[in-house]
């Protein structure tokens, strides 16, 4: 047997004929974004839902599911720049509130169109987090960690002292903007003499926003500046040795984290109808942050769909426990007959989750199932 | 180009399930199921000169009980006012029900959320709720009031606010009780001015940098034009503060002898706590949702005795002058377990007086809907507490008019609630505040 045979399984193993079609030997099919007709059915599995779910579910389910959509953004975001740049923030919820704001004046005072302002939240978003990337040039970790905290504090101060965007302290209503795209009115939405509730309206339109951040994310980070990006977050020393530039990917990926944030801040002020600058900046800002963080390490750190199903195990548990919790027995006594209250038991959970996932599953929901794929993948040989 | 048939598969699906969808839409013509507040329209009978017959079922009343919703913070700093009003709620209704409930034959069940004191789950919550409730009969905070207020409006939805902000008297979703927030600082100042020797002392405020602590305000700056002096800085920190030194500080710094202290009961402590461990001890006119007695016992009592004064309204925990004293404490030791005399439980409970006043004068007209109930909200002439808190003068919208007395209370950890009365106050300047609303 010559050596060259040795280098060529395929013609080895059948002269003329195909690979097994696990077996890629050039790579291309990991850049693929559905690799195979198991993918592509899911696919389709996950369009006809989007179209279903609507007319299926009430309509507190249904908002549910939006605010999840809008954490989803703001996560994937958040991912791209923690789970593949490896910077830490915390100021997440300063991008959101901005964006929050770009909804409020943008939209609701000023009556600029829904898209026009979303574009808008977007500059809004790049702008700030390019303002505050090249920090992450020169510091890291914790010291980073703090930088982004202090974010949060500039932030409310301009939030509340702003009065004439933000309403200060009283807060500003957002039922004046418009979420019309061409002839699509999302406030009453019409199609073929059928009318849909707001909720129904909006989860369309969420979770269009999630499926296309999610694509545009997932075909950066499967590209080259994903894999600077990634490189940065292993060794960026290394990475600069072959010829990526830190601060350059470093201060992008704050900008791009701050506009899916300020994004996801335009969803979260229509749904809300109201801003309050306490809510993005302080005590509750931090802990909002620290919420988007916690999206992203139960989800999965450093996966785009681990963003999403982060925030919907966040958002939606919150709300099931909102919701159901107070009937439920802890040893035998329902929540609401003197254990805990339901707003205290969803904070245990909460806490009990991250530390859970951070102690046996750092990498996420996403980790789980990638342990399911591959145990079918090289089925009958799972072991 | 490569043929892609999953494709063409995808966008067959897609157009089947958005016709599936469809369904859950409504047409034109089906108005009542597209839309909450169209769901409403069936509630009432709008014809006024016919006797009005029994309520037809509608959003939070099935014929036979009626729902109503509670945004409360039952966790975090804020639940040690929250649990014990909402308690108050539920004692009210538990008698009333064991009587036969409203109209004698409509019981009442509430419906309780957790707003944990921020507005974005008190936002959250409401939605998750208001299809399922008649109206609110609690909903606590100023900042959450403003942001669910637009909801409301749009939602026709009436509620009870916990909180005593001025700016809820010309609002016809709201059903407010009890002297407002500038009332209080207004007869609070007026008192010490008057009958307290700070007449020329510096008067300045420590404050919520939230609408809470605007209210109080207002109330200051009044106050100083009618009595005239000028109110000294309005020192801010916000909700939850861990360390009040710079505040006292500041107000130490600028020789202010007199501060209205604008909190809810964690902050306020801590800032009391912090002044009395540097020695700072001005006169302190709390406004009333800023004293709970379990903080101001202990280490801080001597402290609060000699210097606090709370402003607030109504008389002393068992006082049984008052003719509805003995009826809610007989309830408090019925119904409300180990619950402890609370002021806070007290305005709960007359809050569901309020509440019970307006679903009696609804059934009354015949309409538990919506828009009947916010019709019963201008058709009641006045709301009355039997002495527990002074009588409100209800009626159409721009003739509301809220008690204008005050009680001065000081600290006194023997009273059941901590609270003895020194004073009750009715001042010009109280008199002559405008409510525009």
């Amino acid at each position: 047997m010559g050596i060259a045979s040795v280098l060529d399984p395929v013609r080895r193993r059948h002269p003329g004929g195909r690979p097994h079609h696990k077996l890629d030997l050039e790579g291309t099919k990991d850049l693929k974004l559905l690799k195979g007709p198991w993918s592509k059915g899911f696919a389709v599995a996950l369009a006809v839902a989007y179209f279903m779910i609507p007319g299926s579910l009430e309509e507190q389910t249904l908002r549910t599911l939006c605010y999840c959509g809008v954490y989803a953004i703001g996560a994937i975001g958040l991912n791209i720049l923690t789970g593949f740049t490896g910077q830490v923030s915390l100021g997440h919820a300063a991008f959101f509130g901005a964006g929050a704001y770009c909804a409020a004046y943008l939209g609701s005072t000023q009556g600029w169109p829904f898209l026009t302002y979303v574009l808008a939240a977007v500059v809004v978003g790049l702008a700030i987090g390019g303002l505050v990337g090249p920090f992450a040039a020169r510091l890291r970790g914790n010291y980073l960690a703090v930088v982004t905290i202090g974010l949060l504090f500039l932030a409310q101060h301009l939030f509340m002292n702003w009065e004439t965007v933000t309403g200060g302290g009283n807060g500003v209503t957002v039922g004046e903007a418009a979420i019309a795209i061409g002839p699509l009115d999302f406030r009453d939405l019409e199609l073929g003499g059928l009318k849909y509730t707001f909720p129904q309206a909006m989860f369309w339109l969420i979770w269009a926003f999630v499926a296309l951040t999610a694509l545009l994310a997932k075909n950066m980070v499967r590209s080259r500046p994903g894999r600077a990006l990634q490189a940065i977050r292993d060794r960026d020393l290394s990475a600069e040795i072959i010829g990526v530039q830190p601060t350059r990917y470093k201060v992008a990926a704050f900008a791009i984290a701050g506009a899916c944030a300020a994004v996801a801040g335009v969803f979260y002020a229509l749904l809300q109808n109201y801003v309050n600058p306490s809510e993005f900046g302080g005590r509750i800002g931090l802990f909002l942050s620290i919420t988007f963080v916690a999206m992203i390490i139960m989800g999965g750190v450093g996966t785009i769909y681990g963003s999403i199903l982060g925030a919907l195990l966040v958002e939606y548990g919150r709300r099931f426990i909102a919701e159901r919790g107070g009937d439920a027995p802890i040893f035998g006594i329902p929540v609401e007959k003197g254990w805990v209250t339901t707003g205290e038991l969803n904070g245990i959970l909460f806490g009990g989750l991250i530390v859970f996932f951070l102690l046996l599953e750092p990498r996420g929901l996403a980790a789980l199932w990638m342990r399911v794929k591959i145990w079918f993948m090289s089925w009958p040989f799972s072991y | 180009m490569k043929k892609q048939p999953w494709l063409r598969l995808l966008a067959l699906l897609m157009a089947l399930a958005l016709a599936a969808a469809a369904c859950g839409g409504s047409s034109d013509d089906d108005d009542d199921a597209g839309t909450d507040t169209t769901a409403a329209d069936d509630g009432g009978d709008d014809g006024g000169e016919e006797p009005a017959g029994d309520p037809e079922p509608g959003p939070g009343f099935d014929g036979t009980t009626i729902r109503l919703g509670v945004l409360t913070p039952t966790s975090g700093s804020a639940s040690i006012i929250g649990n014990p009003l909402t308690k108050g709620n539920q004692v009210y209704w538990d008698r009333v029900n064991a009587e036969g409930g409203v109209a004698g034959k409509y019981q009442v069940e509430l419906d309780i959320r957790d707003t944990a004191y921020t507005e974005a789950t008190a936002i959250q919550e409401y939605n998750a709720s208001k299809n399922d409730v008649a109206m609110f009969n609690q909903i606590l905070g100023t900042a959450i009031i403003k942001a669910v207020l637009s909801q409301m409006q749009q939602d026709q939805i009436a509620g009870a606010p916990a909180t005593l902000d001025a700016d809820w008297i010309r609002e016809p979703n709201l059903v407010p009780i009890g002297g407002p927030y500038q009332m209080q600082v207004i007869n609070g100042v007026d008192w010490h001015i008057n009958e307290n020797g700070g007449e020329g002392q510096k008067i300045c405020s420590l404050a919520q940098d939230d609408p809470y602590g605007d209210a109080a305000q207002e109330g200051l700056d009044h106050a100083g034009e009618e009595l005239g002096f000028e109110p000294g800085p309005r020192v801010d920190f916000a909700v939850a503060t861990a360390d009040f030194t710079t505040q006292i500080n500041q107000l130490e710094g600028d020789a202010c002898e007199a501060v209205v202290l604008v909190a809810t009961p964690l902050d306020a402590a801590g800032a009391l706590g912090k002044a009395a461990q540097v020695g700072y001890a001005p006169q302190w006119l709390v406004v009333s949702p800023g004293f709970l007695k379990l903080l101001f016992a202990g280490d801080l009592a001597p402290y609060a005795a000699e210097n606090v004064a709370v402003l607030s309204e109504g008389g002393n925990w068992g006082d049984e002058s008052i003719p509805g004293m003995g009826q809610m404490i007989a309830d408090l030791e019925t119904y409300g377990g180990d619950q402890v005399p609370d002021p806070y439980f007290a305005f709960g409970y007359n809050q569901s007086r309020a509440v019970h006043q307006i679903l009696e004068k609804a059934v009354e007209m015949g309409d538990l809907s919506r828009e009947g109930i916010l019709a019963a909200i201008q058709e009641v002439e006045s709301l009355t507490f039997d002495g527990l808190l002074g009588d409100y003068t209800y009626g159409p919208i721009e003739e509301r008019d809220p008690p204008r007395t005050s009680t001065i209370f000081k600290f006194d950890a023997a009273a059941p609630t901590g609270l003895t009365s020194v004073a009750e106050v009715e001042s010009d300047a109280a008199m002559s505040f405008e409510f525009d609303g």
